[in-house]
C-alpha cells in the first residue's frame, strides 16, 4: 500500500470519527432535549395546580361567605364541593414534587396552611348551617382582612416564582444546548467537508502524479522502442551487407574455380605433353597427357628438376650448357629440340621440345614446355 | 509486381547463388540447368530476362539464346559466361546476339547493375 493511499484512508477515518462524535452529540443533546422537554411539561403541570388549588381555594372561601349571607344549601354545597377540590389540587401538587426537595418543602408548607383555611371554612359552614350566627359573626371578625388568605398566597406565589425562575434557567439551558448541538453540527460538517475536500485534494495530486508517471514510463518505452527499432534497422542493415559481401565472396570463389577448372579443362585436354617450369627449370605443374605418356604420376615429377626427365640432343658432342636453361635466362623460345624423355619404366621416348618463357611484367618467371612425342615414321622422316 | 529472372547454368552452385542473390534484391527467379529445361520454363512462365551461361550440357548458350529470341522477341537476354572474350568479339559478335554480356568474374552488384539496366528494380 503506498503513501498516498495510506493519507487517504487516514482522512476518511477522521471523516467518520468526526461523524461518530456528531452523531453521538446530538443523540445526547437530543436526549436532554426531550428531558427537558418532559421537566418543562412537569412544571407547566406543578404551575397549573398551584392556580387551580388558588382557584378552587377562593371558591370555596367565597362560597362559605355566600352562604353566610344567605343561608342557600346550594351555596353551602358550592363551597364543600370547591373544598373537596382544594384536597384533590394538594394532592396531586404533592405528587408532582415528590422528587424535589425545594418545592416538596414549599408544597407541605401551602399544605399546612391551606388545611388550616378549610378547617376554618368548614367551621363557618357549620356554625351557619346550625344557625349559630354569634359563632360566625366572631369566626368572622376575626378573620378581618384575611391574613391566612394572604399568607397562602405568599406561599403559592413564591412557589410559582421558583417554578417559573427554574423554567427560565431550563429554557436557557436547553437554549444554549440547541445552539450547542447546531455548532457541533456545523462544525462537524464543514470539518467532514475539510477532510473530504483534503482527500479529494490528495486523490487528484496522486492521480496527476500517477498520470505524470505513466506518461513519463509511456515516454520512455516509446523511446526504447524507438531505439530498438533504431538498433534492429542498423542490425538488419548490417546484416544485410555481410550477406552481400558473403555471397560476394562466394560468387568470386564459384567464379574463380569455374576460370581454373575451365583452364584446367584445357590444358587437360591437349594431347601434347605440357610442363611449367620454374625458374630453376624444375618441373612444377603437368597435364594428363605427362601422366599417359610416361606413366609417372604428378606429384612423383613435381619439383624434380626437367633435365632429370628430359634429355635434349646436341650437336657434336655432349651438351656443355642445358639449352633449356640457357633459354629460360635469356627469355627466348626453344622450338622443336629433338630430345628423348624417360618413362617409368625406364623406356626412352623421342621426342620434339619446345619451350616459351612465362613473362610478367618482362620478367621470366618461369616457362612452358611442350613435348611432342615422334611417332617412328616421324622419326624416320626426322633422321632423313 | 515482381519481374521475373530466367536463370540458366549448367553448375548447381553458381545457379544456386545467383537465384538467392536476385531474389534478395526482389526479383522472382527461376533457376534450369539445360536449355531443354529453359524452352520449358519459358513456356509456363515467361521472364522479363533471361540469364544464361555459354556452355550448358548438350548445348550452347548462344544456340539457345536463337531458338528463345523465336518465341521471346522482345525479352533481353544476358549471357553470364567464365569462358574470357576478346573485347573485339564481345564488340562485333556477342552484342548483335545478346542484350548484355557479363563475365563470371564480375562481381555480383556489377550483375545486379545490369540486371536493374535491363529490367528494371
Amino acid at each position: 500500500m503506498d503513501k498516498t493511499i495510506r493519507r487517504i484512508l487516514v482522512f476518511f477515518l477522521l471523516v467518520i470519527g468526526v461523524f461518530v462524535v456528531v452523531a453521538v452529540d446530538s443523540v445526547r443533546n437530543i436526549n436532554r432535549a426531550v428531558a427537558g422537554s418532559d421537566w418543562v411539561n412537569h412544571t407547566h403541570s406543578v404551575i397549573l395546580e398551584t392556580e387551580a388549588l388558588r382557584s378552587a381555594l377562593y371558591l370555596g372561601d367565597g362560597a362559605a361567605h355566600t352562604f353566610v349571607v344567605t343561608g342557600d344549601v346550594a351555596d353551602r354545597r358550592a363551597g364543600v364541593e370547591a373544598l373537596s377540590d382544594v384536597s384533590e389540587h394538594l394532592e396531586i401538587m404533592a405528587a408532582l414534587t415528590r422528587n424535589e426537595p425545594p418545592q416538596r418543602d414549599q408544597v407541605a408548607r401551602i399544605d399546612s396552611l391551606v388545611g388550616a383555611r378549610v378547617a376554618f371554612i368548614r367551621g363557618v359552614l357549620a356554625a351557619r348551617q346550625a344557625g349559630n350566627m354569634g359563632a360566625v359573626r366572631t369566626m368572622l371578625s376575626d378573620d378581618a382582612g384575611q391574613p391566612a388568605l394572604k399568607e397562602i398566597e405568599r406561599a403559592i406565589g413564591r412557589l410559582k416564582d421558583d417554578e417559573l425562575a427554574l423554567l427560565t434557567e431550563r429554557d436557557t439551558a436547553s437554549f444554549v444546548q440547541a445552539q450547542m448541538t447546531r455548532w457541533t453540527v456545523w462544525t462537524g460538517v464543514v470539518l467532514d467537508f475539510l477532510l473530504l475536500a483534503g482527500a479529494g485534494w490528495l486523490i487528484r495530486d496522486d492521480i496527476t502524479a500517477r498520470r505524470a508517471a505513466a506518461a513519463a514510463l509511456q515516454e520512455a518505452n516509446s523511446q526504447l522502442e524507438a531505439k530498438v527499432r533504431e538498433r534492429t534497422a542498423e542490425l538488419a542493415s548490417a546484416n544485410e551487407m555481410l550477406t552481400a559481401e558473403n555471397m560476394e565472396r562466394h560468387w568470386a570463389n564459384q567464379g574463380l574455380e569455374h576460370q581454373l577448372h575451365y583452364n584446367q579443362l584445357i590444358i587437360n585436354s591437349i594431347n601434347d605433353l605440357v610442363m611449367v617450369l620454374t625458374k630453376a627449370t624444375n618441373i612444377s605443374r603437368v597435364n594428363l597427357a605427362v601422366v599417359r605418356v610416361t606413366g609417372f604420376e604428378p606429384h612423383e615429377l613435381i619439383n624434380r628438376p626437367f633435365s632429370s626427365f628430359a634429355r635434349l640432343a646436341q650437336e657434336g658432342g655432349a651438351p656443355v650448357l642445358d639449352p633449356i636453361a640457357q633459354a629460360m635466362n635469356e627469355g627466348r623460345d626453344l622450338r622443336d629440340q629433338a630430345a628423348t624423355i624417360a618413362d617409368r619404366v625406364g623406356r626412352r621416348i623421342p621426342v620434339s621440345v619446345a619451350l616459351f618463357p612465362l613473362r610478367d611484367r618482362d620478367k621470366v618467371v618461369g616457362g612452358v614446355v611442350v613435348i611432342q612425342v615422334i611417332r617412328p615414321e616421324e622419326k624416320l622422316e626426322h633422321q632423313i | 509486381m515482381q519481374k521475373h529472372i530466367l536463370v540458366v547454368d549448367d553448375e548447381a552452385p553458381i545457379r544456386d547463388l545467383l537465384g538467392s542473390f536476385l531474389s534478395r534484391k526482389g526479383y522472382r527467379v527461376t533457376t534450369v540447368s539445360s536449355a531443354i529445361e529453359a524452352e520449358d520454363a519459358v513456356g509456363k512462365d515467361v521472364p522479363d530476362l533471361v540469364i544464361t551461361d555459354l556452355q550448358l550440357e548438350n548445348s550452347d548458350g548462344l544456340e539457345m539464346i536463337d531458338r528463345l529470341k523465336a518465341v521471346l522477341p522482345e525479352t533481353p537476354m544476358m549471357l553470364l559466361t567464365g569462358v574470357l572474350f576478346d573485347p573485339r568479339v564481345v564488340r562485333e559478335t556477342l552484342k548483335k546476339k545478346v542484350s548484355c554480356y557479363v563475365e563470371k568474374t564480375a562481381p555480383l552488384s556489377r550483375i545486379l547493375e545490369e540486371v536493374q539496366g535491363l529490367v528494371g528494380k
